[in-house]
């Protein structure tokens, strides 16, 4: 094998991802160049060219996506979200500790049918009423919700960006993530309702100075599109009742989401060009990129050299590899956007599957690394980039220092009770 | 008709050293909605409107949720106080830049000033720059309907 498109491929790549986690220019700007510059390079070298890189495109995972922001944009002007923010603040009864549990229950819910970023880009703002209202700090609540959204997305296959390219990769219906995944996040999720209660122990036990307050919100009133907002939830309802047998029925997901958003549209026929403008192109955009971009590496020959590096590793006991997988995955998602390193290692663990390795256990716990890694810091997901920059606009900002000292122990205590329970679970997997 | 026809002569302005908590009590004693923050001088450096004092009590929920129409109690907002602290600071870092227009200025220019910068108030400058007025919406407005007395 030439070794020159080894390196020139695996230069555009890392190059572009270097520039990525540097956050200075725009990370779809960079993908889509990162990804014209492979073709172009990979044509004059020999080793890529336009249909490789159409082929390189996973369409599931893009459709997908594409299908549930429909739904989602379609959602979130009706109020629906407001709603269910009102009810969970009214049976609170403005009491601190149920609020922040029914809220982060409410959150979680919603997050793991729905995209996290716009769960908590709704919910935030209604918990910021509800604190202010009752005369409590904000703080714990925002920081909750946005970590529990984060652990909450990893239980299911539509939960989460990362899941969405791990299923469609490794061929995972939703209902194996109902299995496999489900039970591990909902233990870790409890343990990080527990600890994040006692971290906030001296902010929750403050006795709110008009707690009352709550039981004058009208829910009634949240809902100005009750009809659409009816619509849009029968259609939710019947994709996910879909998404249960999508594997026995031999349709994939996509199809799944795209056919709700496409009735939802027929249904409701809203402003499309709203619609539309509420899609987030630049993620698509952002991922179809870098699908371009390992198509390069894959077609180049780069990934076939660093699955050998990491069956070195795979050579180790699998449980332990597996768990290893988790912690470092995590460690990175920390620090840097988790969707590139999914993707990423997405064709490194396929590589070690067509060399014989067992990966459906790696599957799993790249998802768990992916997904309570965000937690440990202010910019580990795109959650907590949201309610920390709305609450800069308060009198109480999040500082990146108070993140650490929150989130940084629920992210070790998820990671390690997934860790147990990968390795309890692992001759099932 | 210019400005001068039908600004008010005796502005009260103050002057950057000011802390909230005094020009609070002036909006107060005066009844007025805004205050020129003038120069040694005279001449204005800015505004304070009795809006941006009132920004420090509005809950900041008010900012993020569109429409607070379910919202029947304010609860807990409506008996908080900025802090004394607060409010013993200079009225520097509630001050807004000054729109000021000169004595020669027609109305209609003043009024549609005015409008465009969403100004209730605004404040006179002689040609030098100090500050010798200040006309309100209903001052303009009712100087350019008064003409309409005289149209056959």
């Amino acid at each position: 094998m030439a070794i020159l498109p080894i390196i020139l491929s695996a230069i555009i790549f890392f190059g572009s991802l270097i520039l990525i986690f540097g956050e200075k220019i725009n990370r779809s700007i960079v993908a889509i160049a990162g990804a014209v510059l492979m073709i172009g390079v990979g044509k004059v070298f020999g080793f890529y060219s336009e249909e490789a890189a159409v082929e390189a495109i996973d369409f599931n995972t893009l459709g997908l996506l594409l299908g549930m922001m429909i739904l989602v944009a379609m959602l979130e002007p009706t109020g629906f979200f407001e709603y269910l923010a009102v009810l969970a603040a009214r049976a609170s009864k403005g009491k601190p500790l149920r609020l922040f549990i029914l809220l982060g229950i409410v959150t979680t819910v919603l997050a793991m049918f729905l995209d996290n970023v716009t769960t908590v880009v709704i919910i935030a703002p209604v918990t910021i009423l509800i604190s202010e209202i009752i005369g409590v700090s904000p703080l714990p609540y925002l920081m909750a919700e946005a970590i529990l959204a984060n652990t909450g997305g990893v239980a299911t296959l539509i939960g989460d960006p990362p899941n969405v390219l791990i299923g469609s990769a490794a061929g995972f219906s939703f209902n194996d993530f109902l299995v496999y995944s489900l039970p591990i996040v909902l233990f870790s999720w409890v343990g990080a309702m527990f600890l994040l209660q006692y971290l906030f122990k001296k902010e929750l036990s403050k006795r709110p100075r008009r707690s009352k307050a709550v039981m004058r919100l009208n829910p009634a009133e949240t809902l100005n599109q009750p009809d659409t907002a009816r619509r849009i939830l029968i259609v939710l309802g019947g994709a996910i009742l879909f998404f249960f047998f999508h594997h026995l029925l031999h349709i994939e997901p996509s199809l799944v989401a795209l056919g709700a958003a496409s009735i939802a549209l027929l249904w409701v026929q809203p402003d499309l060009q709203e619609i539309l403008k509420k899609v987030e192109w630049s993620v698509l955009l952002f991922f179809g990129s870098l699908f371009i971009m390992v198509g390069g590496l894959e077609h180049s020959g780069a990934l076939e050299t660093f699955v050998g590096v990491f069956q070195s590793g795979a050579s180790m006991s699998p449980v332990l590899f597996g768990i290893l997988v988790i912690w470092v995955v995590a460690a990175l998602s920390a620090v840097v956007d988790n969707v590139p390193i999914t993707i990423a290692l997405i064709p490194i663990i396929q590589g070690l599957g067509n060399s014989g390795v067992d990966v459906d256990p790696l599957w799993w716990a790249l998802a768990f690394g992916a997904g309570f890694g965000g937690n440990g810091t202010i910019i580990g997901a795109t959650a907590n980039i949201i309610v920390a920059s709305l609450s800069e606009k308060t009198r109480e900002p999040i500082t990146s220092a108070l993140w650490i000292k929150r989130g940084l122990p629920v992210m070790l205590v998820t990671c390690t009770i997934a860790s147990i329970l990968y390795a309890i679970i692992y001759p099932w997997f | 008709m210019n400005i001068t026809s039908c600004m008010k002569r005796h502005v009260v302005s103050i002057k950057s050293n000011t802390t909230i908590n005094e020009a609070a009590a002036i909006f107060v004693k005066k009844h007025i909605g805004l205050l020129p923050v003038v120069d040694k001088d005279d001449k204005p450096i800015g505004v304070i409107g009795m809006r941006d004092l009132l920004k420090l009590e509005l809950p900041d929920f008010v900012n993020f949720v569109a429409d607070v129409d379910f919202v029947h109690d304010f609860g807990a907002v409506e008996d908080t106080r900025p802090s004394a602290r607060n409010l013993n600071k200079s009225v520097k870092s509630l001050m807004r830049p000054v729109i000021t227009i000169e004595e020669d200025c027609g109305l209609l220019r003043a009024y549609a000033l005015m409008l465009q910068q969403n100004l209730h108030d605004i404040p006179v400058v002689s040609k030098e720059g100090k500050l010798i007025g200040i006309a309100s919406r209903v001052d303009v407005g009712v100087a350019i309907l008064s003409s309409w007395e005289k149209v056959e």
